[in-house]
């Protein structure tokens, strides 16, 4: 009897020397590190055998966790560029286990078009999806965005839409195809879509997102307002933000909450050193931008 | 064969099975606080959860009741004495499938229960998009005992055959794998991408798809949690397929049983 209870008693100490530092460590180990090897999509169908729509959404879940814990970790600013082509695979893979899951749709397409700039594989992503939820209005949504606003197909952006519209009976869709038509007001556009994403969203770390992005371009539409504003006056494009800022058409300097600095590029247009995410060298600016 | 179905039924219930299942069951307290953290499907998750819990208690009872009861009963020597009295072999067995196949039942009804319970909760709290389709939900869930009451009778065929219960646990476990593989073998193999295989292994690939159960077919989760519509006919035969698949192994086993030479 002594002995078992000297023997557990050992066992304890034992666990109670390694359980901080091994917390130490789980807690510190990398994030990339974090979201793990994930066996091929081919050989997860096979050994999920029935419970594959459970193994697509643990995907999900997990690709959730891990953007959600990058978020928390640097205090709501990504430092570390996340594993984004990782997450990537993941999604598809939890696609192909179940193509109706909404949750891989919708968090593939924050990521892939903003973040990533891989907007064919979000339209690609969000199609096979469409062939599935046949219902669904968002997917056509998503996917007339893209082609709208990041790839500039205002025929397909119509197409989409008018989709949309049809699945969600709205007329805001079709007309927001119309819009779409023509190039302009992309910024005041981005802001609508944005701000309707941000309403609907109930995960932090993506409603978190989509805050920071919003309020990004809300300062972004400042600039533009004061930019047409001074071109409208002066018949010339500013020279950059301080000359709006000491002309008076600018109240206050436009922040950009990614950490950047907003600068006019040559043409005119309002970019940011930031390029509008975290942790992509926010000193780096275009050559012959000035800010 | 009446009292060795209620004799099976009372043994699993005193050896606290139905225990052991409601405290696992326990874990459907929990699933509506994972399937909050959904962003667009907190009902659907709800819904992916309770059946996969289903699935998998419904599973292990499967596995572990059907490939252990007949097993134990000529480890013990009960037989012996059980098949002293004037009951036929075949009796015996198919009443012993009998009441672990009306517990698997009786337990896929209990966490049916739980299960609407927790998805009308989960939707009372974030409405889905998507209309619940408790019919089909239910549909499922019976689908589901059909899967597993057919994998006791494949547990109950390995234990004719064998002297230990690796064959029936493993076999069974195997079994399970493979017969939820089969449907998407054989479209691989009757696909173009499957042009550079030899063509024995794709006869083989075929052979095998008839023999082994299809637990495909029986899988209705997509329909049920995305309110997907259900064929009749499609069921009709599924339903068909498994009365006849069932009928077929228990003969077998049957066969096997009564040429089995008790020590």
């Amino acid at each position: 009897m002594f002995r078992t209870l000297s023997t557990a008693a050992i066992c304890m100490l034992l666990y109670g020397t390694l359980i901080l530092p091994f917390t130490t460590y789980l807690k510190n180990k990398p994030v990339v590190e974090k979201l793990g090897y994930v066996p091929t999509v081919n050989v997860l169908k096979s050994l999920a055998v029935d419970q594959k729509e459970l193994v697509g959404a643990s995907l999900v879940m997990k690709v959730m966790m891990y953007f959600g814990g990058l978020m928390e970790k640097t205090s709501n600013k990504v430092q570390a560029p996340p594993d984004y082509i990782s997450m990537s695979r993941l999604l598809h893979g939890a696609v192909k286990l179940d193509p109706y899951n909404m949750d891989a749709y919708y968090f593939a397409q924050s990521f892939l078009t903003w973040d990533v700039k891989q907007y064919q594989i979000a339209n690609s992503l969000l199609d096979y999806g469409m062939k599935y939820r046949s219902w669904d209005w968002y997917l056509p949504f998503f996917a007339g965005f893209n082609s709208a606003y990041f790839l500039h197909d205002y025929k397909k952006a119509a197409e989409y839409y008018q989709r949309a519209g049809e699945l969600s009976g709205q007329d805001l869709h079709k007309s927001l195809a119309g819009r779409y038509m023509q190039e302009s007001g992309q910024t005041d556009l981005a802001i609508g879509y944005l701000t309707a994403m941000a309403k609907g969203e109930r995960n932090p770390a993506m409603k978190k997102s989509y805050e920071t992005r919003l309020s990004a371009f809300k300062e972004v539409r400042r600039i533009e307002l004061a930019r047409d504003r001074f071109q409208a006056e002066r018949g010339v494009h500013p020279a950059n933000l301080a000359q709006l800022m000491s002309d008076g058409f600018l109240q206050s300097m436009p922040v950009d909450p990614y950490g950047g600095e907003f600068y006019l590029q040559p043409d005119g247009k309002v970019a940011s050193t930031s390029k509008f995410a975290f942790g992509t060298g926010v000193n780096k600016k275009n050559s012959g931008a000035t800010p | 064969m009446l009292s060795i179905i209620r004799i099976t039924l009372k043994g699993i219930f005193r050896d606290r099975v139905f225990q052991g299942i409601m405290a696992t069951a326990c874990a459907f307290l929990l699933i509506p606080v994972v399937a909050s953290l959904s962003m667009r499907q907190v009902t659907e998750l709800s819904l992916t959860l309770s059946l996969s819990l289903i699935s998998f208690i419904l599973l292990l009872l499967a596995v572990f009741l059907g490939g252990t009861s007949l097993w134990k009963d000529i480890e013990r020597r009960y037989t012996f004495s059980v098949l002293g009295l004037p009951l036929s072999r075949q009796s015996y067995l198919v009443g012993r499938f009998g009441g672990v196949a009306l517990f698997v039942a009786l337990t896929a009804s209990v966490l049916a229960a739980t299960a609407f319970a927790v998805v009308l909760y989960s939707s009372a709290i974030y409405p889905s998009e998507r209309p619940i389709v408790w019919s089909s939900m239910a549909i499922c869930i019976l689908f589901d005992a059909f899967k597993y009451i057919l994998l006791i009778a494949i547990a109950f065929l390995f234990s004719t055959v064998s002297t230990s219960f690796f064959l029936p646990v493993f076999g069974t476990i195997a079994t399970f794998l493979a017969g939820g593989v089969t449907q998407q073998v054989y479209e691989f193999i009757n696909s173009p991408a499957s042009k550079d295989i030899a063509p024995f292994v794709k006869e083989v690939a075929r052979l095998l798809y008839y023999v082994l159960p299809n637990f495909g077919a029986f899988d209705l989760k997509v329909n049920a949690i995305y309110g997907l519509p259900l064929q009749i006919d499609g069921l009709l035969l599924t339903f068909g397929y498994f009365v006849v698949y069932v009928g077929l192994i228990l003969s077998l086993a049957a066969a096997l049983f009564s040429r089995r030479e008790m020590r």
